[in-house]
This record gives structure tokens, C-alpha cells and sequence, in this order.
């Protein structure tokens, strides 16, 4: 994405910051506080996961416009407060899940203050007595900063799996 | 109606059930057997898989010569593939020499289709073009001409919707859509045609398939099943906001509804935008028109598992509800596997605003992550759940309602209508098309008893 960005090393206090930001995101969605989690993000968010295919490597990586969320603010919280009332059957009674980030690469944008978090994610759902769901995939992040953390302006979610083999996309990325 | 009794050995299960006991869809009574039990699976697999019509995807999706997309016929994996010279085709994707997929991307385009395992190479028109070694067959052993990829018995298209059908003695879809075609028009044909964004989203459901087939054609679920959306305005409060209407019943178990919105001009004519709404004249009858003026919602199935949900929703609390289309097919897997297929479709002189506006309504709503679709995939999988044991077979679900209905004899169109869109009519005839495909060892008693 930003290829003229300046890496930003993981022996530096930025990057550590930026560990910390994510690691607490994380926790936020496990501990199921989503009304915090959606703190962490900027008006203008751009929350997006597209539908992939599988083609020939020539063809690209299989990523298309048409997707499985394609979310703003506003409906980022119309989920959250979905998921707040006792009636969003799919999270109620609520899933056990885990948000592992992983492989953090990190780049300053050329253009601004911008910080482009680039992960490996896996998060496994487990709901009712029911045998693991698993995602996994890569998450980009543009990155604003706000004090001494940040908030996310943009982020793609790009699944590993072309058939989503889970029930539904009822958790979060 | 034909008068030839299915043959008792055939249309009983091993432990003696008759198959007609299964589904007393007369009665509203349908056997929980039938959900998730492995030898109905068995048997679906010859009786209905092999023998019926299956959405195979859109003329759109494949617009230039050589664009292929890889599917399912029924549960047999397809290509479905435009050619060079234009025609529209659907073959088996497995090679004629050792049974290996030719074809294992979701989509590409190509003018040849090369098997890894050997190397037989094909025309996108199903012939074969070159086998291996062929030095070393001797005269006689290796006729091409015979040997093209496996073509579908019966292909057709209506609308833009493409089905197939590996049964050489189904009706010709003409006959199959029969009077469903002007339902199909009003939803697929009002603006002079439609054509799908984007790849369809698929994902593997732990559900027997006919739980979500039955959900379709339900409106009264909505109030409970998508009771959050209620809580947060998004839905009215009132439990009988989609029961008004007409259900439609069809031959060949085709069913739908149509049903009103809020009586204002928002959710007239299924909500669409002014430019559309104006050229359906030139693509309707004046019946149909007033059919499309009266609905918001419409929810209809193509028998047995292709189905479109013409509805109004909104991802956002306090924004007005956008009208969107969305096609939907279940393919199953395993007796408790279902894999869920879903397009956005749009009218194709859709503006671009409004092209985006229903795809994110659409995306945001429906499909695994929509705010509504998400909950009925937890109930079919519950359903399928509780419907493993034993005990559970024993006994019945209950599909009553409306049961004495009258049918609404002023209805303009064709098929059976009855008012109001709370019921359980069109389960029920559902569930007595699957009866007859079940019981009868011949193609001819199935169509026959399905048009009596």
C-alpha cells in the first residue's frame, strides 16, 4: 500500500506504542467492552472485508470490490448497539473469542503523520459447546495519531479463506 | 394427474417410514427426518439433486468470451463458461480420463482448460483438443470426438438467470418456471434486466440445507428472529408490520410473497428510485405494475433451493431503509453442511449513486455479517442441531398456519394467491413438491403430479 512510507522498527517506542494500541484492541473485543472499541476509531473510518477469490496468481490475489463488510461509523455503531441489546441471537448468548495480532509491520505515510499497521491476525470463536470457528488474514490499518495513542481511519481485512467456513461474521476484526 | 403409484421399495426409508409420511404437508406436519438424517441425504441425491433445475449464476457475471466461474449443478462441481463464439455452457469440471477438476480457480478466463493430471487440454466449448501420448494409443482407443467435457443434460436461461439440469427427462425450464416466470418478471424483469456486483459471498453453514430453504418464504419470523433490529427502530413495532400481502403458490412448488411496507411512497414499488420506477410500464403488464406499486418486501424460491429477497433495510439506526436484491443458493455439502451462496443484484440502468447505496444496504444487512441475516444462520444451525437424535425424528415441526385459508380468488396473476403474508402456505407446498420428487422412481409422475 503506502510503498514510499519509512519503515518504522520494532526497537523504537513508536512501534511499541503501536503493539500496545493494537494488543488493547484486541483485549477490548474479547472482553466483549465494544462500545470502548469503537472509541478507537475515527469518524471518517473506513472498516472494509473483501469478498476473495481463488484465481491464478497472474490474476492477482483474488480480492474484489464486493465484500463482506463495508462499514463506516455509523454503522460500526448501529453493530455495536445491536450487540447490546439482548436480542442479536447470533452473540446471545455471547461467542468466546480470541484476537491474536501477529507480525506487525509498521510505515510512516510519505504524505503525513499517518501510520500504516499492516498484521497478521487469527482470531478464533467458540460459542455455545460448539467446536472452533477460525479466521485468519492480513489487516491493514491507517493509523491517525491522538495523544499518545491513535485512532483508525481505515482498515481492510483480508481473509485468508475464500468460503468463510463459520456460521456467520457476527465478531469483529 | 398420472396415475402411476410410486413403488413402495423406492420411496421407503430401511426402517420402514414411507417417504409421503415424512412431509404430511396437507397436514403441516413434517417429519424432523428429514432435516439431517443421512440416508434422506442419500436419497435427495438421486431424486432431487440429479433431477431437478439449479440456479447455476447470472449472465453478468460471465459478459466476455472465455469468462468462466466454477459452481455447483445440484451438488455436481460445474464450469460455467461463455465460449468463443459467444454460447453460454456448463460441463462437469472433471476430466474425462481420470475424474480430476480441469478447472480449479473460482473464476478466470480462458480459451482452453488444460488438466494438471495428464494434460488432456480443452476447448472452452467442451471439446477435447489434445490428450496425453497420444502416439501410444493404438487405432480405436482414443475416440476425442467422444470425449469432450461432460455437458449438463438441459441448460437454460431466463431473465439472465442461468439453470441447468443433469435430468435429460425434466421439462424444459420454460415448462419448469411455468407461471413463476411472472413473478420472476416483476422482480428480475421490471426495469428491462438486472446484473450482479461483484463475486458472490459463500460460506459453509453447519445446517441440514432445508432449514434455510424454509426460512426464505417466512415472514412472521422477523419480529423475533430479528427483534434486535425492533429494539433499535430499524424495525416497526408491531408484530404484524409484514403480514399483510399476498403468498403466491406456484406449480412445480415455486412460492413467494408479496408484501406492503409503510403505507407512504418510500416503499411503493419495492422502494425503488423514481427513474426505475417509471420504465416499469414499458416492461409490465398494468397487473403486474400495481403488484410492484403495493410491495416492499418480496420474497420468492425458484424450487428447490435458488431464492430472491427483494427487501428494505437500512445498516444504520435512524437512516431511511434502501431497497435491495439479493439472490441466494443452497448447496449442501453433507447431511449437516450447507454452503451459502449470495449476489447483490441491481437493475442495470441503476444509477451509480444508487448502485452504491444498495450494495452497502445490502452487504450491511444481509449475508454472513449483515445485522440481519447473521441471526437466521444461528436458528437453521440450532434447528439442525436438535434435529440429530433419535428421539427428535420421532416427532414433527409444525407448518399450520393458514392451513384453512381460502384461496383469494380476485388475485390478477397466476398460481394460487392467499392473503396476507403471514402463513405457512408456501412451506407447505414446498415441502409436498419435495414429497412427490422423493416418492417417484419416474421423471414423468414428478412433473405430472406436480402440475395436477
Amino acid at each position: 500500500m503506502s510503498a514510499l512510507g519509512t519503515a518504522i522498527l520494532p526497537n523504537t517506542e513508536e512501534y511499541g506504542r503501536v503493539l500496545e494500541f493494537l494488543h488493547h484492541e484486541a483485549e477490548l473485543l474479547d472482553t466483549y467492552r465494544f462500545a470502548e472499541w469503537l472509541e478507537l476509531f475515527a469518524p471518517e473510518i473506513e472498516y472494509t472485508m473483501p469478498v476473495r477469490t481463488t484465481q491464478f496468481l497472474t490474476d492477482g490475489e483474488g480480492f474484489h470490490e464486493s465484500g463482506f463488510f463495508v462499514d463506516d461509523h455509523a454503522t460500526l455503531m448501529t453493530r455495536v448497539k445491536r450487540l447490546e441489546t439482548e436480542f442479536a441471537w447470533a452473540e446471545t448468548p455471547p461467542s468466546r473469542t480470541r484476537h491474536f495480532v501477529s507480525n506487525l509491520r509498521l510505515e510512516r505515510s510519505a504524505a503525513g503523520p499517518e501510520l500504516e499497521a499492516r498484521i497478521g491476525f487469527m482470531v478464533t470463536r467458540t460459542r455455545q459447546d460448539l467446536d472452533y470457528q477460525l479466521f485468519t488474514g492480513v489487516r491493514r490499518d491507517l493509523l491517525v495519531p491522538d495523544g499518545d495513542a491513535f485512532k483508525v481511519r481505515r482498515r481492510t481485512i483480508l481473509v485468508d479463506q475464500t468460503v468463510i467456513t463459520a456460521t456467520n461474521l457476527s465478531v469483529l476484526f | 394427474m398420472s396415475t402411476t403409484a410410486p413403488r413402495p421399495a423406492a420411496a421407503r426409508l430401511s426402517n420402514g417410514e414411507a417417504i409421503a409420511d415424512l412431509a404430511r404437508a396437507e397436514e403441516g406436519l413434517i417429519s424432523r427426518r428429514i432435516f439431517a438424517d443421512p440416508e434422506v441425504y442419500a436419497l435427495e441425491q438421486e431424486r432431487i439433486f440429479a433431477r431437478g433445475w439449479f440456479f447455476i449464476g447470472h449472465e453478468s457475471e460471465i459478459p466476455e468470451p472465455g469468462d468462466l466461474v466454477t459452481r455447483s449443478a445440484g451438488i455436481d462441481p460445474v464450469i460455467l463458461v461463455r465460449d468463443d463464439e459467444g454460447e453460454v455452457r456448463v460441463f462437469l469440471n472433471s476430466c474425462r480420463h481420470r475424474g480430476m477438476r480441469v478447472c480449479r480457480t473460482d473464476r478466470e478466463n480462458a480459451s482452453f482448460l488444460r488438466c494438471p493430471y495428464h494434460g488432456w487440454a480443452y476447448k472452452n466449448d467442451g471439446r477435447l483438443m489434445t490428450a496425453a501420448a497420444e502416439e501410444h494409443y493404438e487405432d480405436g482407443e482414443l475416440d476425442k470426438e467422444e470425449l469432450g467435457l461432460i455437458p449438463v443434460a438441459k441448460l437454460g436461461s431466463y431473465q439472465g438467470l442461468i439453470f441447468a439440469s443433469w435430468d435429460a427427462e425434466a421439462p424444459s425450464l420454460d415448462d419448469f418456471l411455468g407461471d413463476m416466470k411472472y413473478y420472476l418478471d416483476i422482480i428480475v424483469g421490471r426495469t428491462g434486466g438486472v446484473e450482479v456486483l461483484g463475486p458472490p459471498q459463500v460460506w459453509d453453514v453447519e445446517t441440514g440445507w432445508k432449514y434455510a430453504t424454509d426460512n426464505f418464504t417466512d415472514n412472521f419470523h422477523v419480529f423475533s428472529a430479528h427483534h434486535s433490529l425492533v429494539e433499535l427502530g430499524m424495525l416497526p413495532n408491531d408484530p404484524d408490520f409484514a403480514a399483510h400481502g399476498h403468498m403466491i403458490v406456484a406449480e412445480e412448488g415455486h412460492i413467494l410473497h408479496l408484501t406492503p411496507g409503510a403505507p407512504n411512497e418510500h416503499y411503493s414499488h419495492m422502494g425503488l428510485p423514481q427513474e426505475l420506477r417509471a420504465q416499469m410500464a414499458e416492461h409490465l403488464d398494468p397487473d403486474q405494475v400495481e403488484m410492484a406499486r403495493k410491495t416492499a418486501y418480496s420474497a420468492g424460491t425458484v424450487w428447490p433451493n435458488f431464492h430472491w429477497l427483494q427487501l428494505m433495510s437500512s445498516g444504520t439506526i435512524g437512516q431511511p431503509d434502501v431497497p435491495f436484491l439479493n439472490f441466494r443458493l443452497e448447496v449442501p455439502i453433507s447431511p449437516t453442511r450447507t454452503r451459502m451462496w449470495s449476489w447483490l443484484a441491481v437493475d442495470k440502468d441503476a444509477s451509480p449513486e444508487y448502485r452504491k447505496a444498495t450494495y452497502e444496504t445490502y452487504v450491511r444487512t444481509f449475508g454472513p455479517a449483515g445485522i440481519y441475516d447473521q441471526d437466521d444462520m444461528e436458528n437453521w444451525e440450532d434447528c439442525t442441531r436438535a434435529s440429530l437424535g433419535p428421539a427428535a425424528k420421532q416427532h414433527t415441526l409444525h407448518h399450520k398456519m393458514g392451513i384453512g385459508r381460502a384461496v383469494d380468488e380476485t388475485w390478477p396473476g397466476p398460481g394460487r394467491a392467499y392473503k396476507d403474508s403471514y402463513g405457512e402456505m408456501t412451506q407447505r407446498s414446498w415441502y409436498a413438491a419435495w414429497r412427490t420428487y422423493m416418492s417417484r422412481e419416474h421423471r414423468a409422475d414428478v412433473a405430472g403430479e406436480l402440475r395436477s
